[in-house]
């Protein structure tokens, strides 16, 4: 018997400056399931993320969490519940390690025991455990999306809203932080531009193009050889978890 | 290189300490040839102190430093809250034109309304008023909805913005009547002198207030200098963050030009200088940046008094001489993208 969903998108609108970024969105994420948002680049992925982890408010549709619409929920208890990787450039000047892992747990009220014990954890996990006293702005590009990813970690939300993950990580880190997530059960929407990648985590897809939902399932029903064509156009398909292309694009 | 280079508790108590001895020479440096003991029961009021020297101290001398101690931790406070707010280093009440706002709005106050009412809470209230008025200009010019909020753009909207208030002063003192100009370009320059002990209420009041209310908020404080989509995503209410922490920051800055002038580059330098000690967590950053502020200027103040004594120089001469390296410091520094 399928749980009841997470959270429920219904005929989400997005307008900006006159122009609707998206538009007509609706899906539904169940609990425990690793979702991949795939498109194109402005197909909308991080506008709806955006709206999701609320930096911005819809223009119109709906978003519910847990039953219930995300507006009515206060924002460090919706934060506790619903934690985000960002892409956003940033200078960590004066900070360190530590304390940039320990802002990730401001939603939650902690004894200082606790927040020691979950920042130890998840600079391990990140593979800086050395490091917490470190001055963040030294970090390369790699290293400050560990950083982040270990906020994330030790904040642990219900729902984990991930935009462009494997961002300037190299492989290993790849596969280590996507997979630490996933062991954890927890749910995840997570916008992916590696298919791969994407093939190997997700449960299912969901394919943006234009501010629109194209299709939701299964990467391999999602991604057929005509939309491959149409949305991404590149001529190839989708065999057993490896993206295949055909020929010069 | 680790990011906290010194014990918190330390740093600060050192600097308390150091305050206490700036205080100290600021109120007791060029008094008479009188022994310590003499000066100290003069300071505490004892009977038989000498009564010329505790009218020096107690209604010249303590409300001079004070006043200067409230405006440079102010300034320093209102740096940090504009640094963090905006994540730009060069942010500060002087060079986005709020003290420029601030003055302009005291100067035509100065010159055209009645003594009694300047003399009352008004004219804090209109630098204020000037210094909000100034810093939202500078911000809508600065904002472009494309690129949002660049940092050297936003800079160089501050120093239109306060080049065209200091010209609105400059007018002003041309056409006003000589006698209210002197007394406003002398105030202008930057100066406590002066001062009587009811000219420290407001920032006696404004400052505790928003020192407190800012250490309370310093989690979200922190949390925006990770970036304002991340800020965001933690729970902090960003837009609400910036709005409330702006306008106290306009009006430590008002009251800081109510109270001695433009006063320039503290509210720049100090927050780096603490930063540098101390890290940039505001738990930690905003006391020592108050402590540090206060230091400052109540060296730079005794530093005006005595270097032409009996002459007094403004206070902006030796402050922009003092800052002018740190200052290029720093510029070098936002030029590395640090």
């Amino acid at each position: 018997m399928a749980s009841e969903p997470l959270l429920t998108v219904d005929d989400l609108l997005l307008r900006k400056e006159g122009k609707a970024l998206l538009q007509g969105v609706g899906f539904a994420l169940r609990p425990g399931r690793f979702y991949g948002l795939i498109g194109p680049n402005g197909a909308g992925k991080s506008s709806l993320l955006r709206l999701l982890y609320r930096a911005e408010r819809a223009s119109g549709g709906s978003i519910r969490f847990a039953g219930r619409d995300i507006g009515t929920i206060g924002r460090r208890a919706y934060a506790a519940r619903v934690g985000a990787l960002v892409q956003e450039p940033v200078s960590l000047a004066g900070l360190s390690l530590g304390e940039v892992i320990r802002l990730g747990l401001l939603p939650l009220r902690l004894a200082p025991a606790d927040a020691a014990a979950r920042t130890a954890a998840a600079l391990a996990t990140i593979g800086l455990a050395d490091r917490a006293d470190d001055d963040a702005a030294r970090l390369s590009g790699g290293e400050q999306q560990r950083l982040f990813f270990g906020q994330l970690l030790a904040l642990d939300p219900e729902l984990y809203l991930l935009d462009e993950p494997h961002n300037h990580l190299d492989l290993h880190f790849q596969y280590r932080l996507l997979d630490a997530i996933r062991r954890r059960g927890r749910t995840v929407l997570a916008s992916f531009h590696d298919i791969t990648l994407a093939a190997r985590y997700c449960d299912e897809a969901l394919l943006l193009d234009h501010g629109r939902l194209l299709e939701q399932g299964p990467l391999e029903t999602v991604l057929t050889p005509q939309r491959l064509a149409a949305v991404y156009r590149i001529d190839g398909h989708f065999d057993a978890g490896v993206l295949r292309v055909h020929g010069p694009v | 290189m680790t990011a906290r280079r010194g014990k918190p508790v330390l740093l600060l108590v050192l600097a308390g300490l150091a305050l206490l001895l700036a205080g100290l020479a600021g109120v007791y440096w060029g008094t008479a040839e009188l022994s310590w003991g003499a000066r100290l029961e003069a300071l505490l009021r004892l009977p038989g102190a000498e009564r010329h020297l505790m009218l020096i101290i107690w209604e010249w001398r303590l409300p001079r430093v004070l006043m200067v101690a409230l405006v440079g931790a102010a300034l320093a406070l209102s740096g940090v809250l504009m640094q963090a707010l905006l994540r730009n280093p060069l942010a500060d009440p002087y060079l986005l034109g709020l003290s420029s706002g601030a003055s302009a709005v005291a100067t035509a106050a100065i010159v055209w309304l009645p003594a009694a009412f300047v003399a009352s809470i008004g004219l804090p209230l209109l630098a204020f008023a000037g210094a909000m008025l100034a810093f939202l200009v500078t911000l809508g010019l600065a904002f472009s909805p494309a690129r949002g909020l660049d940092r050297l753009v936003l800079i160089l909207a501050g120093i239109a913005v306060s080049l065209f208030f200091q010209s609105v002063s400059a007018f002003f003192l041309h056409i006003a009547d000589p006698h209210a100009t002197r007394a406003a370009l002398q105030w202008l320059m930057g100066s406590a002198a002066g001062t009587v002990w009811r000219d420290l209420l407001p920032l006696a009041v404004a400052l505790p207030l928003v020192a407190l209310v800012s250490l309370r908020f310093s989690p979200m404080l922190d949390a925006v200098l990770l970036g304002d989509e991340r800020a965001a995503a933690l729970g902090v209410p960003v837009s609400w963050l910036r709005s409330g922490f702006f306008t106290a920051a306009a009006l430590l800055t008002g009251l800081s030009v109510a109270g001695a002038g433009i006063v320039g580059f503290v509210g720049l330098i100090v927050p780096h200088m603490a930063r540098l000690l101390i890290g940039a967590t505001h738990r930690r950053l905003i006391p020592l940046a108050l402590l540090l502020g206060a230091i400052v200027l109540v060296l730079v103040d005794l530093l005006c008094r005595i270097v032409l004594a009996p002459q007094e120089l403004p206070l902006g001469v030796l402050l922009a001489l003092f800052a002018a390296p740190p200052f290029i410091l720093i510029l070098r520094r936002v030029r590395h993208g640090i």
